[in-house]
């Protein structure tokens, strides 16, 4: 079998929680707890769950802002794994050629003070790419990509004087800009209007094919989700509970958490009625867990087998539907 | 649905614009809608479309640069654009009452929960309710939005953001309101969460017989929760009528995008329609249609006539020169 | 405090054949004129720069003045003498010794005939201003005969130079450790903001005091000295929690991804953010600068030839300073001059800080 073009195995990040001055931390929060998965070269996983699920660790652990606790990140490199966790000086450059973000807030992620020509074409200057004119029209090949027509009007200006749709079209021209093959989107549409939302979502789809690039796309949306990814992972405290292909996701949910996710999603269509939700309460914190599944507490069908057991393993239950629940 | 009788609220042309230092924001453009006894109206559009402005506008509470140009806001047939302060307090909360866009945001950390909604009631419910019935009032309050009323002596921070909401529900709700606002009540809280309060949101409104109004930009949520939806852009009132018909069959170019735009866990996995450009800047709205620059369906009348807002069929008002060229059926094909 | 700092002006628009360095001139200056039109719509900091343009021009005009209208001999600031004669009136008991004299100090310094009720005319020295003669002080002489207005002017130069110093290097010194300490975190700042809390929590003042005392210090050397202090000292501090808010922006993560090292992210991402900070700092720091400078002078404790200060200090040792307002002229002009230039800088700072803080604006 070949190297897919990412391989994620046993990744954990625990943060220490804090407790008094001089006092060694002896809680940590399970933000990501031993999580595997794999995406190969050109396909997309959506990363999906509620808010403080770890979705954005795990983002920030791939992209190497922050490094894991423990766990492997194994990034194919001309067919042979690279490990992204242990990477020379020399092999963190190319790995910033290769792995690069689109964040968030389009408005936080711009430096103020830079022209837009200087945040897109920051890749290509710090790596010292190409001359100063090359780098123009390589930048300005990029605004045209993504919609900014004609360039000229956009390089000189300032992120200030761009509508927040805007922005987000420079940030995906910043991530494109090297040609990387693989590229983490922490909810970049969550913060745009509705009516924007799809030609931003559209764009990505459009030159992520042009540009054979993976998708990491984080978002706590099962409908973007669906619309974005071939495939989806449904993270629950730190763990990936469920994974499967898209579709196969949505029509045929099997973990409870999946189920009670997708019954929440409110429908655009009155005449639709959704199941009811099983669950209960609110997403908690994973501050030192039990060796329990982590769903126990709000889990609706738990029986004496999860009491007595460790958290369930993520298995195919065939056809690459990945389940972590005994009672599947 | 439709309860006959007199109507509770009726909105009537009303011109609202703010006045800044750069010119005239036109945030209310001639809107016009009526709401009767516990019926739910949905408002929906994107951000700066003016929602917020109508909520606030309807409570007596828009900001001092505000200014009405025309137009009545009728309550039971009183128009409150003619009350002076106090009597527009009188009515608030106990009449109108609200839940402000970011509410569960703005607890006092420092004060216990149930002391804050307390201070509230007392504030508004004349004669003072004594102490054993502003606590069993509150209690009953508590109970009705999901929560322990064990949870009244709490502070802020002890809530979850679900908690939160459902607290500034049971504070909206401590008057008897005959008619609630909720802007965007559950935007920054997880889907289960939200599941949770719109269907406490809704259950509450059938049991006391409320008129709703629900404002959100995202019109799942809508759909969810009220009978009639009014779709606003750029400070008008678009579209206007049952939750089904508009859905079903949405006759104005925006409303018929914004549901071709919307991605949706269900039905079969489509190619969504893409709103191409902007909202405009409201300092200074396109002449004609305001939805003109980014319509596909424009034509040289758009451009320069304003369309009216009229019924196209019983209970169903469009604002639309052209609002027969629509498809009829939702999707890309457009 | 999220947002302290200002938008930059609006871009331009540039067509690709543009040589870029042309475009980041156009910008530049774009940006210089809407800062300009931000600062200039307050008065305060008008007030504050018409203030230190006549002072300026006061700097100017001094080696101007020496060159073509006033010799050395007489107005020099530091070795000048002139003694010009005043009319007074022979009396028993002076009670107004600018316009009297005791009829035996009289007698002893002119001739031995002169009568009460005489008027005399003698050379004296402080002497109150004089307009006419070959040699007018428009401002008087100070006890050892030395022209007032020459020595105002003259003192001028030493307090830009004193204030531009102490500035720079804060504004140096602030920005780096503050970006470093920011940006390393660890024991670098541990280190760096302790030293900070150790300059802070001894007064300035008492230790230039000691310092001056045990040392000669010039005025460069005296405006470094303060710079340093106040650069690894409260603006360090200061700058250090602009930059922490800066440090933790997205944009920041952003320019780590794109590759950028710890030298790009610094000087690329963190200084010009905080840079317009340190600007402000800069201001407030020329007026302590300034002041300090008077206060020092005043004590005698500076080895330079002239200043406000030591006009002062002159007057002070000669017994001057508490004989009211008699000899005016030997403490108004110098005392005004420092508190005029220090509150100066300090307007411009306060409307400069309506530049950089977007929130203080149109309260
Ligand atoms: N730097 C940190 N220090 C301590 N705890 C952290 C830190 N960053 C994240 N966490 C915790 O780790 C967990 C996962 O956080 P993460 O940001 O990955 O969630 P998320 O799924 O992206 O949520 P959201 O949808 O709100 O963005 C949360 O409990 C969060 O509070
Ligand atoms: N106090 C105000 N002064 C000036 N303009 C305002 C004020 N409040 C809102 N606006 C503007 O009015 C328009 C409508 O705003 P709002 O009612 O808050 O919209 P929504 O709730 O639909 O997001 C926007 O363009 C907004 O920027
Ligand atoms: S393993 Fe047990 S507790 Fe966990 S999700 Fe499955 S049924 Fe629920
Ligand atoms: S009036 Fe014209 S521009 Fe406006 S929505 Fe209808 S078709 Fe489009
Ligand atoms: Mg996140
Ligand atoms: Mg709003």
């Amino acid at each position: 079998m070949t190297m897919p073009l990412l391989k994620v195995d046993s990744l954990t990040k625990l943060f220490p929680v804090q407790r008094g001055l001089f006092r060694k931390p002896i809680e940590f929060v399970h933000a990501v707890d031993g999580i595997s998965f794999e995406i190969g070269s050109g396909q997309s996983l959506g990363l999906v769950g509620e808010s403080g699920c770890g979705k954005s660790t795990t983002g920030r652990m791939l992209t190497r802002l922050m490094d894991a606790t423990s766990g492997q990140i194994l990034l194919a490199d001309n067919g042979n794994p690279v490990d992204v966790a242990h990477i020379t000086r020399d092999g963190m450059r190319t790995f910033r050629r290769r792995v690069q973000m689109i964040f968030q807030d389009p408005y936080e992620s711009m430096n103020p003070r830079r022209t837009i020509f200087d945040t897109v074409a920051e890749p290509l200057t710090v790596q010292g790419i190409g001359t100063v004119t090359e780098r123009e029209e390589k930048v300005a090949d990029l605004l045209r990509l993504v919609g900014l027509s004609p360039p000229e009007t956009f390089l000189f200006r300032y992120p200030h004087e761009l509508s927040g749709g805007q922005r987000q079209r420079i940030a995906i021209a910043r991530a494109l800009v090297i040609n990387p093959s693989f590229v983490v989107a922490d909810e970049p549409t969550s913060m745009l209007d509705v009516s924007i939302r799809i030609s931003i979502m559209d764009l990505m789809l459009k030159l992520g094919d042009e540009f054979d690039v993976s998708y990491l796309y984080i978002t706590h949306d099962l409908a973007v989700a669906r619309y974005m990814c071939d495939r989806i992972a449904v993270m629950y405290l730190g763990k990936i509970v469920e994974l499967a292909e898209s579709e196969e996701l949505l029509s045929n949910p099997l973990h409870p958490y999946t189920k009670a996710l997708l019954s929440a999603v409110p429908v655009p269509d009155p005449s639709f009625k959704r199941a009811p939700v099983e669950i209960k309460g609110g997403i908690g914190k994973a501050i030192n867990p039990p060796p329990l599944c982590r769903f126990i507490e709000r889990c609706p069908i738990a029986t004496d087998v999860c009491h007595n057991n460790d958290h369930p393993p993520l298995e195919d239950k065939g056809g690459g539907h990945y389940v972590a629940c005994y009672l599947v | 649905m439709t309860s006959n009788g007199k109507p509770l609220l009726e909105v009537d042309g009303l011109v609202m614009r703010y006045q800044t230092k750069r010119g005239q924001v036109s945030a209310i453009e001639d809107v016009t809608f009526t709401l009767h006894h516990g019926e739910s109206l949905g408002l929906v559009g994107e951000s700066g479309c003016g929602k917020t402005s109508v909520a606030m506008s309807l409570m007596g509470l828009a900001a001092d640069n505000a200014r009405y140009m025309s137009g009545e806001i009728r309550l039971e047939g009183e128009n409150l654009l003619a009350l002076n302060e106090d009597e527009m307090r009188r009515r608030r909360w106990k009449s109108i009452s609200m839940v402000f866009q970011g509410a569960m945001n703005s607890w006092n950390p420092v004060y216990r929960v149930g002391d804050q909604i307390r201070e509230a009631m007392d504030l508004h419910i004349q004669p003072k309710l004594s102490e054993a019935a502003a606590k069993s009032r509150m209690a009953r309050l508590f109970e009705m939005v999901g929560l322990n009323p064990s949870m009244l002596v709490r502070f802020p921070h002890e809530f979850s953001g679900g908690m939160r909401q459902r607290a500034v529900i049971a504070m909206a709700l401590s008057c008897d309101p005959k008619l609630i606002i909720a802007d965007e009540p559950t935007t920054a809280l997880d889907v289960i969460v939200q599941d949770q309060i719109l269907k406490e949101l809704k259950k509450i409104q059938d049991q006391l017989g409320m008129a709703l109004i629900y404002i959100s930009h995202d019109i799942a949520v809508i759909a969810e929760v009220t009978d009639t939806i009014g779709v606003m852009y750029a400070g008008k009132l678009v579209e206007y009528g049952s939750t089904l018909e508009v859905f079903h069959r949405p006759r104005h170019p925006y409303a018929y995008l914004l549901l071709s735009s919307t991605p949706s866990i269900t039905g079969p996995r489509r190619k969504l329609a893409p709103l191409e450009g902007e909202p405009p800047n409201l300092l200074d709205p396109p002449p004609g249609c305001r939805f003109h620059p980014r319509c596909p369906f424009v034509t040289d009348q758009c451009r320069t006539e304003d369309p009216p807002f009229v019924d196209i069929a019983p209970g169903h008002k469009v604002a639309c020169w052209n609002w027969q060229q629509v498809p009829v059926t939702i999707g890309a094909s457009a | 405090m999220t947002d302290t700092l200002a938008p930059p002006s609006p871009g331009v628009e540039a067509t690709l054949a543009d040589p870029l360095w042309r475009v980041r001139l156009r910008l530049m200056r774009r940006s210089l004129k809407l800062n300009w039109k931000l600062f200039s719509a307050n008065r305060i900091g008008l007030i504050g720069l018409s203030i230190i343009a006549i002072f300026a021009a006061m700097a100017i005009a001094h080696p101007i003045l020496m060159a073509t209208q006033w010799s050395a001999q007489i107005y020099h600031p530091v070795t000048g003498y002139d003694a010009p004669a005043v009319e007074k009136l022979v009396v028993e008991d002076v009670t107004d010794p600018l316009t009297e004299i005791d009829i035996s100090t009289a007698r002893i310094q002119l001739n031995p005939f002169i009568d009460l009720g005489d008027t005399v005319s003698i050379r004296s020295q402080p002497a109150p201003p004089t307009f006419t003669g070959p040699t007018p002080h428009y401002l008087g002489t100070d006890p050892l005969g030395r022209d007032v207005l020459s020595q105002l002017l003259y003192s001028t130069r030493a307090a830009f130079s004193l204030g531009v110093i102490a500035a720079v290097v804060t504004v140096f010194i602030a920005t780096a450790v503050g970006s470093a300490s920011a940006y390393f975190g660890g024991w670098i700042d541990t280190l760096l903001m302790r030293f900070a809390d150790l300059i802070l929590l001894v007064p300035l003042l008492p230790v230039l005091i000691v310092v001056s005392a045990l040392f000669n210090i010039s005025l460069p050397l005296l405006g470094l000295v303060i710079g340093i202090l106040s650069g690894f000292g409260g603006t360090a501090i200061i700058l250090k929690s602009q930059a922490l808010q800066v440090k933790v922006k997205p944009f920041i993560d952003a320019a780590r991804i794109a590759g950028g090292g710890h030298v790009h992210l610094i000087f690329r991402h963190i200084i010009p953010n905080v840079l317009p900070l340190s600007f402000l700092y800069m201001m407030f720091t020329v007026t302590d600068a300034i002041s300090l400078e008077a206060t020092l002078s005043f004590l005698g404790l500076l080895s330079i030839p002239m200043s406000w200060g030591i006009m002062i200090n002159v007057a002070s040792t000669q017994g001057y300073l508490l004989s009211g307002t008699d000899y005016w002229w030997l403490l108004i002009p110098a005392g005004l001059a420092v508190s005029m230039l220090a509150a100066s800088f300090f307007l411009v700072g306060r409307a400069l800080d309506e530049v950089v803080n977007p929130r203080l604006r149109h309260r």
